[in-house]
């Protein structure tokens, strides 16, 4: 009896507890998500529906109707954000696996993949550090845009490291990756570009893994070039970005 | 699913501890996958069990990426001010990566690679088509 008045009597404190409790965060940041994914589904897996977006607005917009801080849901959502280290280190996988499926004669296909990435890395900064000065960005902006078209969860890392901002940069990832799906075959197609691994290739070191969804839905081979792509960008990007930036930041 | 996890985790710390000790500039999950393909090549295959999990990493790599990506609201005014930009940055950027790169690789490929569109798939259906054609 006295057990349950005493419990009756905290009632308060644990409506106080479970408003800035990891639970809602974690369960927030997992419902956006799932609605993200069924409008996906939904579209017949269309870039603009893109899932990670779609959670990003809907608790973008929670947050500003709730009043809760970015501080206070992190708090809770960190538990999330921990995986991406180790999301990061299994990327390994698809790696070795699209290396040792790499065709035909292997060491001359391997140096004119480096050559593609190094080429198609460079054009990628080159061209946004070039338009953002022309359309006169602000220096924020500007520097959270090296590592966007490198896959998100290294993107952030390299951001971090050469001091701007991960977030700006996981944003700039997920639009250039929308982008990218919308229009890469569209552009191939116009180049007349035959080659589903060229292209898939292309557009996994572009677009990272939303360009690499895409091309999996395209065509097969095209998908696991895609991937492979993707995942070298990651490492060439991570290895090269800050010593490049290093000379010009 | 839990030994494999235990590998990841350790490979991560691996790569941390790279990281800290001698490439402060590189971030430690990708030193630490770096060392985890690495020992893959060494032993000459994915073990089954790591696999099974990284796939379940890797298909849900975006959910992992939303709690810091929510960090746009601290960012409003900047994005109010610099949106359009922003986006037309991205997209001008985007199109010429892919051209860029496509027009590239796929030069080179013509130039090194000869006799090789015929392997793929259905990039050979529509060459075929085009020879067909040439022939007529």
């Amino acid at each position: 009896m006295t057990d349950s008045t005493s419990r009756l009597a905290d009632f308060p404190e644990i409506w106080v507890y479970l408003s800035g409790n990891p639970l809602s965060a974690l369960f927030l940041t997992l419902l956006a998500y799932q609605i993200g994914l069924w409008c996906y589904r939904k579209s017949g897996q269309h870039p603009f529906t893109n899932p990670v977006l779609i959670a990003v607005l809907l608790l973008a917009a929670f947050l500003q109707i709730t009043g809760l801080s970015y501080a206070q849901y992190f708090e809770g959502a960190q538990f999330v954000h921990f995986l991406l280290g180790t999301a990061t280190v299994s990327l390994a996988v698809p790696i070795y696996q699209g290396l040792t499926a790499v065709k035909g004669q292997t060491l001359r296909t391997l140096v004119l993949l480096t050559v593609a990435l190094l080429v198609g890395g460079g054009l990628s900064i080159a061209s946004a550090l070039g338009t953002a000065h022309l359309l006169g960005a602000n220096i924020d902006i500007f520097h959270s845009l090296w590592a966007k078209s490198v896959t998100a969860p290294i993107a952030m890392g390299v951001s971090e490291r050469i001091g701007a901002s991960p977030t700006l940069t996981a944003l700039f990832a997920i639009v250039t990756g929308i982008l990218g799906a919308a229009v890469g075959s569209w552009l191939f197609n116009a180049m007349g570009m035959k080659r589903w691994w060229v292209r898939g290739f292309t557009m996994g070191l572009a677009a990272h893994g939303i360009g690499t969804a895409r091309a999996f839905s395209v065509h097969p081979e095209a998908g696991r070039y895609a991937s492979l792509g993707m995942g070298l960008h990651g490492i060439f990007g991570a290895l090269l970005i800050p010593w490049i930036f290093g000379f010009f930041g | 699913m839990l030994k494999s996890l235990t590998i990841l985790l350790a490979f991560q710390a691996l790569g941390e501890l790279l990281s800290f000790a001698a490439f402060p500039s590189i971030p430690g999950p990708v030193l630490g996958l770096v060392s985890l393909l690495t020992y893959f090549f060494i032993r000459g295959g994915v073990p089954a069990d790591i696999q099974t999990t990284a796939n379940v990493f890797t298909a849900n790599l975006g959910l992992l990426f939303v709690p810091a990506a929510v960090g746009v609201v601290v960012f409003w005014p900047v994005l109010a001010e610099f949106g359009f930009i922003i986006l037309l940055t991205l997209l001008v950027s985007v199109v010429t990566t892919l051209v860029g790169t496509a027009f590239v690789l796929d030069r080179l490929a013509a130039r090194f690679m000869p006799g090789e569109v015929s392997e793929t798939g259905a990039a050979n259906v529509s060459g075929q088509a085009t020879e067909v054609i040439r022939n007529d």
